[in-house]
C-alpha cells in the first residue's frame, strides 16, 4: 500500500478512468461515455487527454491492455483492465479522498454561523 | 474533411504513440461524429499532438517488441534497451573515428619513436627486387597481385644456396628452368665440359657445399662467376672484410681487368653517388629508423674520413660499405652487393611456362623427397633436400608423412637440404605437434602460415621422437626446420653445425652494378635474439655428418627401449 501511496494525489483524468475500468474491462470510447456518466456529464474527457493518460496508466502498471475483442463493433478497439496495482492505487486514492471530504465536511460544518 | 484533417493530426504524433492509439481515436472520432463536434475533437488531437511532443520526451521512440513465448528448449530473444542514436550522432562517430585512425596511422609512419616496430611501407612504384629465397613468405602474401614465378624461386634457392642476394644475377642471364639446373648439375664434376650459366651455378653450389665455410674459387667456373661466389660468400657469412680481397684468386683479378665495366675504375664521384644512393634507401626502408641514422651517418663518416678511398673496385666498395655497415648496425641482414654482370630493372616475369617446367622439374624430382623409408625398429626416415613450394608438392608432402604415420620415432635427414619455401617447412612441421606452434622465420613478421596446421587429422607422429640430421651444408630454410624444432624441444639434432644463412632482407637495385639487401620488417625471434644467422644451428649430438644416421637411430632405438 506504502507503494500505492508514493503515486497519491491522482489527477482527475486518472481518477476517473481508474473508476471506469473499476467495474469491468473497457475500450476507449467506453471509458469515455463512463466517465461522462460518472460525473452527470459535468467531466469529459477528449480522446488526446484519455489516451495520454492510458499511455502513463500501462507504463507504470496501473491498467493493462488486453487488446482487441473478436466481435466487437469496430475492430479497432483495445480493451484495458485495472491491474491490482491500479486497484490498489485506487482505493488509496479514495481513502485520501474519504479522509479529505471529511475534513471538508467537518470545517464546513464549523464554519457554518451558528443561529442565535 | 475534418476526418482527413483528423488524421493527419494523428499522423503527426510521435510514432510510438501513433502506432498504439491512433487507431482507437480514429475509431472514436467515427463513433462521436454524430454526437460531438468533429471540431472539438480535431482541437482535441492538436492538443495531443503538442503535448506528447512537448511534455513526453519518454515516449517518442519505439519500444522494442515485447518477447514472444517461446516453446520449450528454445531459447528466447529480446532487446533490453531500445536506445537507438541520432543518425547526426552516427555521422559525427564516423568522422571522428576516421579522424583517429588516419592520424594514428601518419603517427606510426612518421613518427621517430618505434615501440612497436611496427613498418607501414609507402607506396612504392619503383618495385624491389625481393632477394630470394630470403623473400618467399613475403611474395606469397602478394602472390594474389604480382606472384613471382616459382620457377625463378627455384632457380635462386635450389641453385646457390647462399645467395641472399642472387636473384637479379639469375635473373639477368637467359632464364633458366629449375628442371635445367637439376639435369646439368652432374656436369660441374667435370671442369672441362662445356659450362651454360645454369652448369655454372651447379658448380658453385657443389663446391659450396664441399666448402661451405670458406670463400669459394671454382676452377671451372668462368671468372664472373668467382666474384660472384666470393662475394656472396662473404656477405652470406657475416665475415666481410675489405682485404680480404687481397685474398683473391689470380683468375678473378685478371677478370676485373678485363671487366667491360668500371671495376677498376670507380672514381671518387661514382663511390659518392652509390653511398647516396645507398643511405637513401637505408632511410627509406630500414625497418629501425634510429639504427638506419646511424648507419647512414657511419658510411658519411667514413667517406669523410677517407675511408673509402682505396676502394676503386666496385667490388671492393661493397664489401666495404657492408663492413662499415654492418659494424655500425649489428645487423648482418644488411648487406651492399656489386654485381659484375648488369641488374635487371625489373624482376622477370612469370609465364605459364615457366611454372609448368617448375612443376614438372618438381614431379621428376618427387618434390625432392629423396627418401622415404621404415628403418628397423620402426622408426620412419624422411630425406628431403629441398623445402618445394606447398603450392606444388603439398599432395607429395601429405603423401610421404602419411607413409609414416606408424612409425615410433621419425628421422628428418637434412644434411643435403639447401633451403626451400617456409610454408613446406610450416607443413611438415604441423605434424609433429597436437597444436598449432608457431614457426619463427628471420626472413620477416609473422604470416599466416607461421603456425603449424596442428593437429593434422588423423596424424600419430605429434608424440614421437624426433631426430634432425644436420651437416655444415644444411641451409636456410633446412636450418629454419632444424633451429626452430630445437628451441621448441621437439627435435634433437644430430650431426654438424649447419652453415648460418637467413637470407633476411629484401634486394634494392642501386643501379646497374650495384644493389642492397635491407631488412624491412623486423622479426622479433620468440627464442632470443640470435638466430643461425653466419654461425649456424648447433647440433644436440655433435658427430660427423656421415655417422648422424647411425648415431639417430642409436638415440631413437635407445629411446623406444625405455
Amino acid at each position: 500500500m506504502d507503494d500505492a501511496a508514493s503515486f497519491l494525489p491522482l489527477s482527475p483524468a486518472t481518477l476517473h478512468i481508474l473508476l471506469t475500468l473499476a467495474a469491468e474491462d473497457l475500450h476507449g470510447y467506453g471509458i469515455m461515455q463512463e466517465v461522462a456518466r460518472q460525473s452527470e456529464g459535468k467531466y469529459k474527457l477528449g480522446p488526446g487527454t484519455l489516451y495520454d493518460n492510458l499511455q502513463k496508466l500501462i507504463q507504470r502498471k496501473f491498467v493493462q491492455e488486453l487488446g482487441r475483442r473478436p466481435g466487437d463493433d469496430d475492430p479497432r478497439r483495445r480493451y484495458y483492465r485495472l491491474t491490482s496495482l491500479g486497484r490498489g492505487v485506487l482505493a488509496a486514492e479514495t481513502d485520501r479522498l474519504t479522509v479529505v471530504v471529511r475534513e471538508a465536511r467537518l470545517r464546513l460544518q464549523v464554519a457554518k454561523p451558528r443561529r442565535a | 474533411m475534418f476526418r482527413s484533417l483528423y488524421r493527419c493530426v494523428l499522423r503527426l504524433h510521435p510514432s510510438r504513440f501513433r502506432k498504439r492509439f491512433a487507431d482507437e481515436m480514429l475509431s472514436i472520432f467515427d463513433q462521436g461524429a454524430g454526437k460531438s463536434a468533429p471540431v472539438k475533437l480535431l482541437l482535441d488531437g492538436l492538443v495531443s499532438l503538442v503535448r506528447q511532443w512537448t511534455l513526453r520526451p519518454e515516449f517518442w521512440r519505439d519500444v522494442a517488441p515485447a518477447p514472444q513465448p517461446a516453446p520449450e528448449g528454445i531459447p528466447s530473444f529480446s532487446t533490453l534497451d531500445p536506445f537507438r542514436p541520432r543518425a547526426g550522432a552516427v555521422i559525427h562517430g564516423l568522422v571522428l573515428s576516421t579522424a583517429i585512425f588516419c592520424l594514428t596511422c601518419f603517427a606510426i609512419r612518421y613518427s621517430w619513436i618505434h615501440v612497436l616496430h611496427v613498418h607501414i611501407p609507402e607506396v612504392q612504384f619503383d618495385i624491389p627486387l625481393p632477394i630470394q629465397p630470403s623473400a618467399i613468405s613475403r611474395q606469397h602474401a602478394i602472390s594474389a597481385t604480382s606472384p613471382l614465378p616459382p620457377a625463378e624461386q627455384a632457380q635462386i634457392t635450389l641453385a646457390p644456396p647462399g645467395l641472399p642476394i642472387s636473384m637479379p644475377k639469375q635473373a639477368n642471364r637467359a632464364p633458366i628452368a629449375a628442371q635445367d639446373r637439376i639435369a646439368e648439375s652432374p656436369t660441374a664434376s667435370d671442369p672441362q665440359s662445356q659450362v651454360s650459366p645454369a652448369a655454372r651455378v651447379a658448380t658453385v653450389v657443389t663446391n659450396r657445399t664441399a666448402h661451405p665455410k670458406h670463400r669459394l674459387v671454382p676452377q671451372s667456373a668462368e671468372p664472373s662467376d668467382h666474384r660472384e661466389v666470393s662475394l656472396q660468400a662473404l656477405a652470406g657469412s657475416g665475415l666481410l672484410r675489405a682485404q680480404d680481397q687481397s685474398l683473391m684468386p689470380l683468375a678473378d683479378a685478371g677478370a676485373l681487368a678485363q671487366a667491360p665495366t668500371g671495376d677498376g675504375n670507380l672514381d671518387s664521384a661514382e663511390r659518392r653517388r652509390v653511398l647516396d644512393r645507398a643511405i637513401a634507401n637505408l632511410k627509406k626502408y630500414y625497418f629501425d629508423r634510429d639504427v638506419a641514422e646511424k648507419t647512414s651517418d657511419a658510411l658519411t663518416a667514413h667517406e669523410k674520413d677517407g675511408d673509402d678511398n682505396a676502394a676503386t673496385e666496385g667490388a671492393v666498395f661493397a664489401d666495404l660499405l657492408t663492413m662499415q655497415m654492418q659494424a655500425t648496425s649489428h645487423d648482418m641482414h644488411l648487406i651492399m652487393e656489386y654485381s659484375r654482370d648488369t641488374l635487371p630493372e625489373h624482376p622477370p616475369k612469370q609465364t605459364s611456362a615457366s611454372l609448368a617446367r617448375y612443376r614438372q622439374a618438381m614431379e621428376q624430382e618427387n618434390c625432392m623427397f629423396k627418401k622415404v623409408e621404415i628403418l628397423p625398429h620402426n622408426i620412419g626416415y624422411l630425406k628431403l633436400d629441398f623445402f618445394p613450394d606447398t603450392s606444388v608438392c603439398e599432395s607429395t608432402a601429405t603423401t610421404a608423412m602419411a607413409s609414416l604415420n606408424d612409425v615410433d620415432a621419425i628421422i628428418f635427414d637434412l644434411r643435403d637440404t639447401t633451403g626451400g619455401f617456409p610454408n613446406m617447412v610450416t607443413l611438415i612441421a604441423s605434424y609433429l605437434f597436437d597444436h598449432p606452434e608457431y614457426i619463427y622465420s628471420p626472413r620477416g613478421a609473422p604470416t599466416e602460415e607461421s603456425w603449424t596446421g596442428s593437429p593434422v587429422p588423423g596424424n600419430r607422429l605429434a608424440d614421437k621422437p624426433v631426430y634432425v640430421l644436420i651437416s655444415a651444408s644444411t641451409w636456410s630454410g633446412a636450418e629454419q626446420f632444424s633451429y626452430d624444432l630445437k628451441m621448441l624441444k621437439r627435435a634433437t639434432l644430430v650431426g654438424e653445425t649447419t652453415r648460418g644463412g637467413t637470407h633476411a632482407g629484401v634486394f634494392h637495385r642501386i643501379d646497374d652494378h650495384f644493389g642492397m639487401g635491407i631488412p624491412e620488417e623486423k622479426a622479433i625471434n620468440p627464442f632470443g635474439k640470435t638466430d643461425w644467422e653466419g654461425t649456424g644451428v648447433e647440433p644436440d649430438v655433435k658427430v660427423k655428418a656421415a655417422d648422424a644416421l647411425q648415431m639417430a637411430q642409436q638415440l631413437a632405438t635407445k629411446t623406444l627401449q625405455h
